[in-house]
């Protein structure tokens, strides 16, 4: 059953994302091949030209922050429109358990989140068109060694990760536990956003503080961690965000469970 | 057990008000049932309750003998007085859905139903009248081969021609066993193919009487019986 909700779920959101991500790509190579930023540097007068590249940045810049926005939205508005909506009569009374709604949504979400990053700074990259990119990347990767190790890689991946899903199963915990109040639902949720924000910024300050003698000392110290401490770092926040996941993603599932009430 | 549902002490408050109020009931197999009511009474209240689609503030049901859940969501085929399709899909695509979770939806029943309506499967649910899509749900919830359907103003919102159409597929795609709860106000256009009604007011069962008891004890139809019950 999981695997059929994914598949809808894909179906339902990809007619948002694949055409803003094509668009965003030809724009980059548009940009690359016009060069705008270039002719507008070297022209001194305001001609055609200069016009047209100023509007093909323009457009460029936002279908970017368009596509990042547009993440955020489809995330909310599927949780919110698809099974707190009308279309929740549908959702609810298919012979599917309420977790497996949940986390269909929420690896739906996690896909396009890491789709979008990953074409955005893809069409940087294609725009910037910067000579010997491959040179500039491995002088880059280097850097990057030094800091985290080469475990830090995959270090860095799993925590991005965690945190991706942290934030979305949270937007959908304070969705639900708006969707508790009789009235003024929309408000109630992002009332809740901020106050489960400020709950879990207090969570992770305590952890820091509980620890700052070992895994955080270098914190203390200001001092520049090692790679080994910068990972361990990383790793236990990764572990920090895993567990305060699955405690927002059993308040969902509960109150939708044992609690919807649909309008 | 005969019964198909039965409801013990079933109360739904929303914020003060006592939406269902302590309602009792059971429904057994193989037979037509109209919940009747003035609006507000508690009808849609009940059917959603029945789908989990609410939760109830005290009491119980039980479908087949179960509380709502999965099981009985495998057996109970809804129609929400909502629209709840998705406007950018096609019929096409919901019948998919429908067949890819529902093991006794009868996609081919579905497509003649269309067929005789004249909505074509490729035709986007967004292009549709409020009309069309309410026929379509219905077609929908129509082709699953459920023990239970469970329908909420089916025809309120279609033409009176439309109507004797949609009477007449609801009686053609049950068979004996199953039972249909259909809620309305429009009594006199169901009352020909109603078993058993009944009357709720003010989240209360006021009467539960087969179609025939109704006729040999009041010598009323049932509308009439209506109007003198929920007499303004």
């Amino acid at each position: 059953m999981l695997k059929k909700l994914l598949k809808y779920e894909i179906k339902a959101t990809a007619r948002f994302f694949l055409p803003l991500y094509a668009a965003l790509l030809v724009f980059s190579l548009i940009n690359r091949f016009l060069n705008p930023f270039g002719l507008i540097a070297s022209s001194s007068n305001l001609n055609l030209q200069v016009i047209i590249s100023m509007l093909s940045i323009a457009a460029y810049f936002t279908l970017m922050i368009g596509t990042l926005a547009m993440t955020i939205i489809i995330m909310i508005q599927r949780f919110y429109k698809n099974l707190l909506g009308d279309e929740g009569y549908l959702m609810f009374t298919l012979p599917v358990k309420t977790w497996q709604h949940i986390i269909s949504k929420l690896l739906v979400a996690m896909m396009w989140t890491i789709l979008s990053f990953l074409v955005v700074i893809g069409s940087i990259l294609i725009t910037a068109s910067i000579e010997g990119l491959m040179d500039k990347l491995s002088e880059l990767v280097k850097i990057f060694k030094n800091y985290f190790g080469t475990a830090g890689f995959f270090v860095i991946s799993v925590y991005a990760i965690l945190a991706v899903a942290f934030y979305i199963v949270m937007v959908y915990a304070a969705i639900t536990l708006g969707h508790l109040f009789e009235k003024h639902k929309l408000a109630a949720s992002f009332g809740m956003f901020c106050v489960l924000y400020f709950f879990y910024q207090i969570v992770s300050a305590l952890f820091i503080l509980l620890f700052s003698r070992t895994i955080f000392s270098f914190l203390i110290a200001a001092r520049v961690p090692t790679p080994q401490e910068i990972n361990m770092f990383l790793l236990t926040f990764a572990l920090l965000s895993a567990v305060l996941t699955t405690v927002n993603f059993t308040l969902t599932n509960t109150i939708l469970q044992k609690r919807l009430n649909l309008e | 057990m005969n019964n198909i549902l039965e409801c013990r002490n079933l109360t739904k408050i929303f914020g003060t008000k006592k939406t269902l109020d302590n309602v009792t009931l059971s429904i057994p197999r193989g037979r037509i049932v109209g919940l009747l009511g003035p609006n507000g009474s508690g009808k849609t209240t009940f059917i959603k309750l029945c789908n989990q689609l609410l939760t109830p503030t005290s009491g119980e049901i039980l479908i087949e003998g179960k509380r709502p859940g999965i099981e009985t969501k495998k057996i109970v085929s809804y129609l929400p007085e909502k629209n709840y399709l998705s406007d950018w899909m096609k019929v096409s695509d919901i019948i998919g859905l429908f067949k890819d979770f529902y093991d006794d939806f009868n996609a081919e029943k579905a497509y003649d139903m269309l067929k005789s309506l004249g909505i074509k499967p490729n035709d986007r649910l967004k292009s549709m009248s409020k009309g069309t899509k309410e026929k379509v749900q219905l077609i929908l919830v129509m082709s699953r081969e459920a023990k239970l359907y469970l329908l909420d103003e089916p025809i309120g919102g279609v033409d009176p021609a439309a109507r004797d159409y949609i009477l007449d597929t609801i009686l053609r795609n049950y068979n004996e066993n199953a039972t249909i709860i259909l809620s309305t106000h429009l009594i006199s256009d169901i009352e020909k193919i109603l078993d058993e009604v009944i009357f709720i007011k003010e989240g209360r069962i006021v009467l539960t009487k087969t179609v025939d008891e109704i006729r040999e004890e009041t010598g009323k139809s049932v509308d009439s019986l209506f109007r003198e019950v929920f007499k303004c």
